[in-house]
């Protein structure tokens, strides 16, 4: 199957409205507030997000949607992830498709009735606000009212900037859900990117034995391996979204996508922190978000076991 | 983002699937004259066939179609097992594309025919004992003595020089000039006196390259492709004419192999368990990632006209891919594997460790990368 993977314009021009939009709103830096956590900075420009029209992106015209693919959808959520956006923002961007009643659907596509994920078996993530979660484990997902789960409020998690509600008693009837998968490989491949261009920024200012760091070849091998995992990662996931639906395993491509995703993720994550040295171990860099980021977002949907099971079938 | 595959391509695919079905041949020799008779020989078939050069000029026998059919034929090339182009690879990814790009008429009417009809093929003189991974700094000499330039010195690591009818000769022209001035590109004539050919054996026991001794070897002239003093620029404007498609024949090959590991795994008695399940998913979605890089390579040809050094990010891949996917038959397998008969995994792990070395080390495509796509420093400076 032969693919263009390169967005054409009507893709850019989405792919640049919201990157220019988080990048002036909703800045990787407002996350150093606590006043911003839990998804707080999120809700506060709320009215704005909504005028963008993510929400009903990949659905079809008669259904309140746009009409477009999870191509467009994958280039949003990589742009999430990229600004570490709270996990509701793209779970508002799934709930549309799982939504089972009208009404239901056009309030999540309009973004009256405010939705957040849910790792199944795990913590309600910044549920603050949010009316629906969908709830994603390695059976899939399923849209539930809040008011239908049992939670518990806890004292936070790995990820300071996040709110962690655990979830009491299974969720149920999830669906399978390869489309949330290809998503949540664009997310942690934004964190792939992001991390990858802190890191050449660094290594280009920060000056040790009278030059760059990025000269050393230890660090610039370094960034080259950043820049080839979150590539592998991300041609794979756009590949998936690309030919979702049109005949090939879908579960195979989500799944391998999945999986470097979250290595690329993770492993940048790292290299960034190591990169910036005794900077990349305070709280004040903003590397180890990507970090706690990343492994909070891929405990949604698939486990290694499941997609172990998918990509060797 | 968009599929392209369209009715038209997809019928194209069917014609090249089916005449491959009917004439890959198999068993090809993997050394000696007999590999180099059946490489051309095939060669031939697929020129008889109309199948060679599709996306080569028609009127020196190529197709004429578009990068996409290229790469079409590449894929149900690799999917029916075709042979490695073997002695044919430099003549039909390199000089050809060199040719094409940079040759006058009358070199184009002279050599490029004759390798699409599987009559003459290629190697490549760049590297010297000295100048490997710095190639900039050869030294190997050409003079000009009237029509002439006489060749001195040597090249080495030259992949099937001794099966070779002509050389990519890059030498240097200008004594007075250092680094990537003052070379010149040259059709290399590998019957021209004064040129001894020593074969090398590689470590996967076969010989695969040799080392070429060019005393006072007199080349005409008239095949100095592009100008005198100006090969660099001839080597570099071939790069990227195939946008990545030669690779795709590797890149299948590749997932092919973890496709039969995983399935020899999994019929093990008691089958196979988490840890070697795990490995597999690994190289498995690895293996696809490279597919689509090299798709992704592929898209940016469509759009671009001038390549970037993106490319270094695939080639990086698959050099250490293929390691590791060729030494994990080998953990996965036990000692079954030790064999060469059969499958023969010793064969497949012994030759791809030169994927990692030859056209670039993968050190030095991250150095590349990391100037050239991440904009960092060169350096370091003496510290
Ligand atoms: C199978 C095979 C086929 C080949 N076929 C051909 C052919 O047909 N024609 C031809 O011209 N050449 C051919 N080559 C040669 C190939 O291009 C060179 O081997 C390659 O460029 C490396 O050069 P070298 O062997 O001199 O190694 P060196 O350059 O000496 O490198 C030795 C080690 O040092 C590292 N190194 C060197 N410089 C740096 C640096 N700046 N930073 C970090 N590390 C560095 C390298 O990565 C490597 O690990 C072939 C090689 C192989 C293995």
């Amino acid at each position: 199957m032969i693919v263009d993977l390169i967005p054409d314009e009507d893709q850019s021009a989405i792919e640049d409205t919201i990157v220019s939009f988080l990048a002036d709103v909703l800045p990787v830096e407002r996350l150093r507030d606590a006043k911003a956590h839990g998804g707080a900075a999120e809700a506060e420009v709320w009215g704005q997000i909504c005028e963008l029209g993510l929400f009903g992106l990949g659905l079809p015209e008669d259904q309140g949607g746009l009409g477009l693919g999870l191509p467009e959808e994958a280039l949003v959520a990589r742009a999430l992830g990229r600004n570490l956006v709270s996990p509701g923002v793209l779970a508002q961007l799934c709930a549309p498709h799982l939504a089972t009643d009208e009404a239901t659907r056009d309030a999540l596509i309009s973004g009256e009735a405010r939705a957040t994920f849910g790792i199944a078996d795990g913590y309600v993530l910044d549920g603050e606000g949010a009316e629906w979660i969908v709830v994603f484990g390695p059976g899939g997902a399923s849209l539930r009212a809040r008011s239908d789960l049992s939670l518990a409020a806890t004292d936070g998690g790995l990820d300071h900037t996040m709110t962690f509600e655990r979830i009491e008693g299974g969720a149920g009837n999830a669906q399978p859900a390869l489309r949330l998968e290809v998503l949540i490989a664009a997310y942690l491949t934004g964190i792939a990117q992001a991390t990858t261009d802190m890191a050449v920024d660094y290594a280009k200012q920060r000056e040790q034995f009278g030059q760059p760091i990025g000269a050393f070849q230890a660090i610039k091998h370094s960034c080259a391996d950043m820049a080839t995992r979150a590539s592998a990662a991300d041609t794979q996931t756009l590949f998936a979204a690309t030919v979702f639906g049109a005949g090939m395993d879908d579960a195979v491509e989500a799944a391998a996508a999945r999986t470097l995703a979250k290595r690329a993720s993770f492993e940048n994550a790292k290299a960034n922190i190591q990169t910036h040295g005794g900077m990349g171990f305070t709280d004040e860099c903003d590397a180890h978000l990507f970090l706690k980021r990343a492994m909070v977002m891929d405990m949604l949907g698939s486990d290694a076991r499941a997609r172990r099971a998918a990509l060797t079938a | 983002m968009k599929i392209v595959e369209s009715a038209e391509l997809a019928s194209f695919r069917e014609q090249c699937r089916d005449w491959l079905q009917d004439n890959v041949p198999k068993n090809r020799p993997d050394d000696g004259d007999a590999m180099r008779e059946f490489d051309l020989a095939w060669q031939a078939k697929q020129f008889e066939g109309g199948w060679a050069g599709i996306n080569w000029p028609t009127e020196y026998g190529g197709r004429g179609a578009s990068v996409l059919e290229q790469l079409i034929w590449h894929e149900e090339y690799a999917l029916a097992g075709g042979p490695p182009s073997g002695c044919m690879f430099v003549a039909l990814s390199h000089a050809g594309p060199t040719m094409i790009v940079s040759g006058n008429e009358e070199q184009k009417s002279k050599y490029l025919p004759t390798i699409l009809n599987g009559t003459e093929n290629w190697c490549q003189g760049f590297s010297e004992p000295g100048a490997g991974s710095d190639l900039a700094s050869l030294k190997c000499k050409g003079e000009i003595d009237g029509d002439d330039l006489v060749i001195n010195g040597t090249k080495i690591w030259t992949t099937y020089a001794q099966h070779a009818r002509w050389q990519e000769l890059l030498v240097r022209t200008d004594p007075n000039e250092t680094r990537h001035r003052g070379l010149t590109w040259i059709v290399g004539d590998m019957k021209a006196p004064g040129l001894e050919v020593r074969p090398i054996k590689t470590m996967a026991g076969l010989e695969h390259f040799a080392q070429c001794f060019y005393d006072d070897v007199r080349i005409p002239l008239k095949n100095v492709v592009g100008e005198v003093n100006q090969g660099w620029k001839t080597a570099m404007t071939t790069l990227g004419f195939e946008r990545g498609t030669g690779t795709v024949a590797h890149q299948i090959e590749l997932a092919t192999r973890v496709d039969r590991v995983i399935e020899a795994v999994k019929s093990f008695p008691g089958g196979a368990d988490d840890v070697q399940l795990e490995m597999l998913a690994g190289l498995k979605s690895e293996v696809m990632a490279l597919r689509s890089l090299t798709a992704a390579s592929i898209s940016r040809g469509m759009h671009e006209t001038v390549p970037g050094a993106e490319g270094n990010i695939v080639a990086l891949y698959f050099g250490e891919l293929t390691r590791r996917v060729n030494a994990a038959a080998f953990d996965l397998l036990g000692p079954h594997s030790l064999e060469r008969a059969g499958y023969n995994y010793p064969a497949h792990f012994l030759e791809c460790f030169k994927w990692a070395i030859g056209g670039g080390t993968s050190e030095i495509r991250r150095n590349t990368i990391g100037e050239r796509v991440l904009g960092l420093p060169k350096g370091p400076k003496a510290v």
